[in-house]
């Protein structure tokens, strides 16, 4: 089914849309059998979408065997399991390492652990929108355990330089957990060579999966333990929960469907090729940037974003409004506020919020310049006496 | 003007709640225009056929753009169960641009005082 009328959607980095037909064919045929069951009786005909799913993100991440992906409800849920999984094995008492450029995925678990006492919290500044190694070599004490911190901020768009952080962070003992929900599938990533020790990723984002699905990859099991318990459809004769992988992190019935869509979606990007990928949206995103710097009521927030995403505001008019007018006036569909990420506004825009426009692969060049028009329209017709943005 | 359709969102900035009004008929300047009795209204005419915007600080605000049927509203939320009901009048007594002032005027009244009191205790 088409939507009602023509829209420029261009919230990717909140849920990736449209989506390759290869995932809506997944999901059909998913739905469309009954569940692949190895050793049961619930079928022969079905595909085994969850070992399909984790073998292609193992591929796909570079993650070395798959078993060591774990499939969750999104990456929030990965992070949370990550974070209070850490401290389940390691104990409670250590000093953490943050970063302003945070989601409220990991910003919250980390201020809840820190408001009962059970961590000490230091959340690093950013400039020009990175969090340089020396800032987080500087900020190591002898009981720092943990650092978690994003691989590509959600609103501005920035990298961060996560091989060299995480040399710093291996060199110290630091066991460094990434988020990778905006990167994974815009930009390369092969865990393999990087000195990080789990990686959190989304499926309904740039791996063009749907929304529900999640994961994270772990290099050492044994370092964070399960906080999640229940049925395997393994060693159920026992009592206690198996520890091998990936069961070890992984409880009750699967998102079938979900996880048919994440293996297509990766499959997909893989097909397409991160590379080209990353140029596309790297030669959009300057193009968009571009435009809006050559008008003067519009601020920009990153000239240079490594991701597909432009934050701005336009001087005299609240983000709301912006937001607003390009939906209802243009049938350009947007994200304002502050993301989820109150920190990085804080640093921006004084925690007012912004909008954000965030493309994908599916994004084409003429949407890119009728959304480039829009804003420049918008802006000319705002009153910079209104307020400053 | 008719309310047909009403979806509830969640605006993540600042914990307020928005909802988005599907109209039996299209907004207009003229509308806007007797919103300004009860809120400040800013409006950007050159956009579209004109965007606008009424605010009552406290209460809710309202965007809309000429011509659409569809509005925004956003309600304060710690008084949105006493100024909801207000939102509906404001609509549902605009006729055909001869709504009764004078019977929303008193009903603003009663309601000022007690989104006063809960929020600023006077």
């Amino acid at each position: 089914m088409e939507p009602h009328r023509p829209i420029i959607y261009l919230n990717n980095a909140a849920t990736t849309w449209p989506k390759p037909p290869e995932v809506h064919e997944a999901v059909n045929r998913c739905l469309a059998l009954p569940p692949f069951g190895s050793g049961r009786t619930t079928g022969t005909q079905g595909e085994d979408y969850i070992t399909l799913a984790r073998e292609a993100l193992a591929g796909f991440l570079g993650a070395g065997p798959p078993e060591h992906v774990v499939f969750t409800q999104n990456a929030t849920d990965s992070l949370n399991l990550l974070i209070q999984g850490f401290l389940a094995a390691n104990g409670d008492g250590c000093h953490v390492l943050t970063t302003a450029l945070e989601h409220n995925s990991v910003l919250r678990p980390l201020r809840e652990l820190e408001r009962q006492g059970r961590i000490q919290l230091t959340i690093l500044p950013f400039e020009d929108g990175t969090v340089s190694p020396a800032t987080v070599e500087a900020a190591i004490r002898p009981e720092t355990r943990l650092a978690v911190m994003t691989h590509a901020s959600n609103v501005l768009g920035s990298v961060q330089d996560v091989r060299a952080i995480g040399r710093v962070l291996e060199d110290r003992g630091v066991y460094f957990v990434v988020d990778g929900a905006q990167a994974a599938g815009h930009i390369p990533v092969d865990l393999r060579t990087l000195p990080i020790d789990a990686y959190a990723f989304t499926g309904h984002k740039a791996l063009f999966g749907i929304p529900g699905t999640g994961g994270f990859w772990i290099r050492d099991p044994e370092a964070v333990a399960p906080v999640r318990f229940g049925g395997t459809g393994s060693s159920s004769c026992t009592l206690l929960h198996p520890r091998g992988m990936p069961e070890r992190f992984e409880a009750g019935t699967h998102n079938y469907p979900g996880l048919a869509a994440l293996a297509a979606g990766a499959g997909f990007v893989r097909a397409t090729g991160p590379g080209a990928i990353a140029a596309k949206a790297e030669r959009q995103a300057a193009f968009l940037v571009g435009e809006l710097r050559q008008e003067p009521n519009v601020v920009v927030y990153n000239d240079r974003p490594g991701l597909p995403i432009i934050a701005f505001t336009v001087r005299g008019m609240e983000h709301e409004d912006v937001g607003f007018v390009l939906a209802r006036a243009y049938g350009i569909v947007s994200r304002t506020g502050i993301h989820c990420a109150p920190l990085v506004h804080r640093a921006i825009d004084g925690g007012v919020g912004c909008v954000r426009l965030s493309l994908s692969w599916f994004t084409t060049d003429d949407e890119c310049a009728c959304a480039a028009r829009a804003v420049r329209e918008i802006a000319r017709n705002a009153d910079p006496q209104v307020g400053t943005a | 003007m008719r309310i047909l359709r009403s979806v509830r969102h969640k605006a993540c900035a600042d914990g307020s709640f928005m909802k988005e009004f599907l109209l039996d008929g299209p907004v207009t300047a003229a509308f806007f225009a007797y919103l300004a009795d009860f809120g400040e209204v800013e409006a950007l005419p050159g956009l579209g056929e004109g965007f606008y915007r009424f605010e009552r600080a406290d209460w809710f605000s309202i965007r809309g753009m000429a011509g659409d049927t569809t509005v925004e509203v956003r309600f304060n939320r710690p008084a949105m169960d006493l100024t909801m009901d207000f939102v509906y009048a404001l609509f549902g007594l605009y006729r055909d641009g001869d709504p009764d002032l004078a019977v929303l005027k008193r009903r603003e009244q009663a309601l000022a005082e007690r989104v006063g009191k809960r929020l600023h205790g006077a």
